[in-house]
């Protein structure tokens, strides 16, 4: 079994439930991955989850504790959590485009204000695929999904000149990257900053979807062509874009621990308020 | 003892403080923003946290995550406010977290009128989440000293049976200014009956025992216990899983580990009820202080009427109804609700009525009215309860 598997994962759970040659795993792995870079044991992170690929397939995988939030609510049960957890925890949160950017972000853009220290990555499969395959709002234009046979022609949250991170931006987010599932040291590097950073971090990571997305929307249900189609969409932040792009990867916002966590914040005040009412 | 004149969200407040509650996530709503506005003052002098959510669904939300990092947590709000803790409250269920919930009924449907007492939320506290398979508990005060009481309780109650508690209380109570008194010694909060329970952490590995026990420790996250807490059907150890039969296993457990220990639970007053009157007035919350002056009159001219308040709610208490009698539901609301759960308890051929109105409270005399005519044998309508109000 593969060390990292090894050390931080449940037998029970593993190999994990997701699809063959589904992108999820490898975007598990490069959070996981620099988990271990930086020397973050099993009792020193809070694994949560969601609903959908991403949740359903990474939930109760780690070692140590799990949660799992009906659809959208995780950010939250983070709010609530981070200001009762012993201190030196971390909550990492794997969580889907549909649960971050639809049914969840006004959860998540408050998270974001609040800077509640988690680092939570969107593992976005480019549609709500654990229901069979509809599009969400990350979908790619154009796409034929099951629920958009003509072709996705809503407005999504990632063409046009709009990109949802500039919402998250906006909303107080204190560290933000994009990355594909198969971008190596380069998205690993991003783990690592959005680990770093005490306060809300987001990685947007887009990974193949086998069974839905690549078969009904590129007709094809290789995992290797569906690679070779997003990255001929994703150009670095560094590289010049070109009509077809649609994610430039990279680091995006990089404020990492410029401003007081939520808890911090809080707490700060609350020892305040205390420490007045006991001299009164 | 404390004494305040004061209103019942300050009660509640103060009790939940008492109780051991360091955290509180709201969103304001009348009749019940009094006790956020409370809990927003009182807790940082206790060095507890309030926060103010985006919706009502984040915060209970929040209330769970406070709580599952191991915290005594409360939320409050009125109806609009309650459905949206639909999905939060069936996750607390479901994954038996401790939550003192206050419901301040007003009048509905929807917003309805924002500033009068209403009683429309008494299935609606029983069923709070989809899905079905679970049990709930709910406590009614009818007055803000009873609210104190049983703020404490119901804290109490969250801790024991590891899942979350709901105050169904009406405008009158929260926002009603009345005398308070509060117990500051441990010897005035044994005599006023108080009970206390502490957190404790689940060490696993089963945190889902098939059992329907009480007094099995809730899930704390982060003290390394490999703790599984989840939206999904449970194994014992808290893996998601799709099996029927340990869905089976864990809805026993939510279902009977509150059935098999009601009488934990069960709260009720009986006035003027031991001679076994004809006619039982049935009643709970606000309305029942009127019920009470009216049996009171109806005693002092004669009438064989006998009041029946119920404090506990959910569980129904089916065996106060076993005895033939006439019941008359007294509610505030039109289309009849605590009436149907007597109606399904008392034996079969015993005669059930309703009153209902909303808004305001039934006059003495108006009652006194009803007793006569239905220890007469007349009904209020010709028709049976569901008409009976028109
Ligand atoms: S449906 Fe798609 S996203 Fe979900 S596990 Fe399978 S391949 Fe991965």
């Amino acid at each position: 079994m593969d060390y990292l598997a090894e050390k931080y994962f449940r037998i029970r759970k593993t190999p994990s439930t997701a699809c063959s040659g589904c992108g999820l795993g490898q975007t598990q792995k490069m959070l996981t991955k620099a988990i271990d870079d930086l020397d973050l044991g099993i009792e020193d992170v809070i694994w949560a989850t969601s609903i959908g690929c991403s949740g359903r397939q990474t939930f109760a995988m780690w070692k140590g504790d799990g949660l799992a939030a009906t659809h959208g609510r995780i950010y939250a049960m983070m709010s609530g959590l981070t200001l009762s957890l012993p201190p030196g925890k971390k909550i990492v949160c794997t969580v889907g485009d549909g649960d971050a950017f639809g049914i969840g972000l006004q959860h998540l853009l408050n998270a974001a204000r609040r800077n509640v220290d988690a680092t939570v990555v969107v593992c976005d499969n480019l549609g709500y695929q654990s229901t069979g395959g509809q599009y969400s709002w990350t979908t790619p234009e154009g796409s034929v999904t099951d629920s958009s046979p003509y072709g996705m022609y809503e407005p999504n949250w990632i063409q046009d000149g709009r990109d949802i991170l500039n919402i998250i931006r906006e909303a107080g987010a204190t560290f933000l990257a994009r990355h594909m599932s198969m971008d190596g040291e380069y998205g690993l590097e991003s783990m690592r900053k959005a680990l770093q950073n005490r306060g809300f971090s987001l990685v947007h990571v887009i990974f193949p979807c086998i069974t839905n997305y690549a078969s009904t929307a590129l007709g094809t249900r290789n995992t290797v062509n569906m690679f070779r189609w997003i990255k001929s969409r994703a150009r670095r932040m560094d590289e010049t874009p070109d009509k077809d792009t649609i994610w430039r990867t990279g680091v995006y916002f990089d404020a990492s621990n410029s401003r007081p966590d939520y808890a911090s914040v809080i707490k700060g005040k609350v020892k305040d308020i205390d420490r007045r009412s006991l001299v009164k | 003892m404390k004494r305040y004149l004061e209103t019942g969200n300050f009660a509640i407040a103060e009790a939940a403080v008492l109780a051991g509650c360091r955290f509180f996530a709201g969103y304001p709503i009348t009749p019940a923003t009094e006790l956020a506005e409370a809990m927003s003052k009182r807790l940082p002098e206790v060095g507890g946290y309030y926060l103010q959510a985006e919706d009502e669904c984040a915060a209970m939300h929040m209330c769970i995550g406070g709580a599952l990092g191991g915290m005594k947590v409360m939320t409050g709000t009125s109806g609009p406010g309650f459905i949206l803790y639909a999905d939060p409250y069936g996750w607390a269920l479901a994954s038996e977290i401790p939550i003192v919930v206050l419901n301040s009924g007003r009048v509905g449907p929807v917003s309805g009128i924002t500033g009068a007492p209403g009683q429309g939320e008494f299935y609606n506290v029983r069923f709070p989440t989809q899905g079905g398979n679970y049990e709930t508990i709910v406590l009614a005060p009818n007055s803000a000293q009873e609210a104190f009481y049983l703020t404490v309780e119901a804290f109490y109650l969250a801790e024991r049976f590891r899942m979350p508690v709901t105050l169904l209380a009406d405008q009158l109570v929260t926002d009603g200014m009345e005398d308070i008194s509060v117990p500051e010694t441990d010897a005035e909060k044994a005599q006023m009956g108080l009970r206390f329970k502490d957190r404790e952490i689940n060490y696993g590995p089963e945190f889902y025992p098939a059992v329907d026990k009480i007094d099995i420790p809730p899930v704390v996250l982060g003290h390394n216990t490999g703790a599984l807490c989840s939206d999904w059907t449970p194994t014992e150890e808290g893996y998601d899983t799709e099996e029927v039969e340990a869905c089976h296993k864990h809805v026993y457990r939510l279902i009977y580990k509150v059935r098999n220990h009601k009488d934990l639970i069960t709260r009720y007053e009986a006035f003027a009820l031991d001679d076994d009157p004809e006619l039982v007035v049935v009643s709970f919350g606000t309305p029942s202080r009127v019920v009470k002056s009216a049996v009171k009159k109806a005693r002092e001219t004669g009438m064989k009427v006998g009041a029946l308040r119920l404090i506990s709610l959910w569980p129904f208490p089916d065996e106060l109804f076993w005895r033939r009698a006439t019941y008359l539901s007294v509610e505030l609301n039109y289309d009849g609700q605590l009436v149907r759960e007597i109606q399904r308890a008392c034996p079969k051929d015993s005669r059930v009525h309703f009153l209902g109105q909303c808004g305001e409270l039934p006059g003495v005399q108006e009652l006194l009215t009803v007793f006569q005519s239905l220890l007469d044998g007349k009904t209020i309508s010709p028709i049976n309860w569901q008409r009976e109000a028109w």
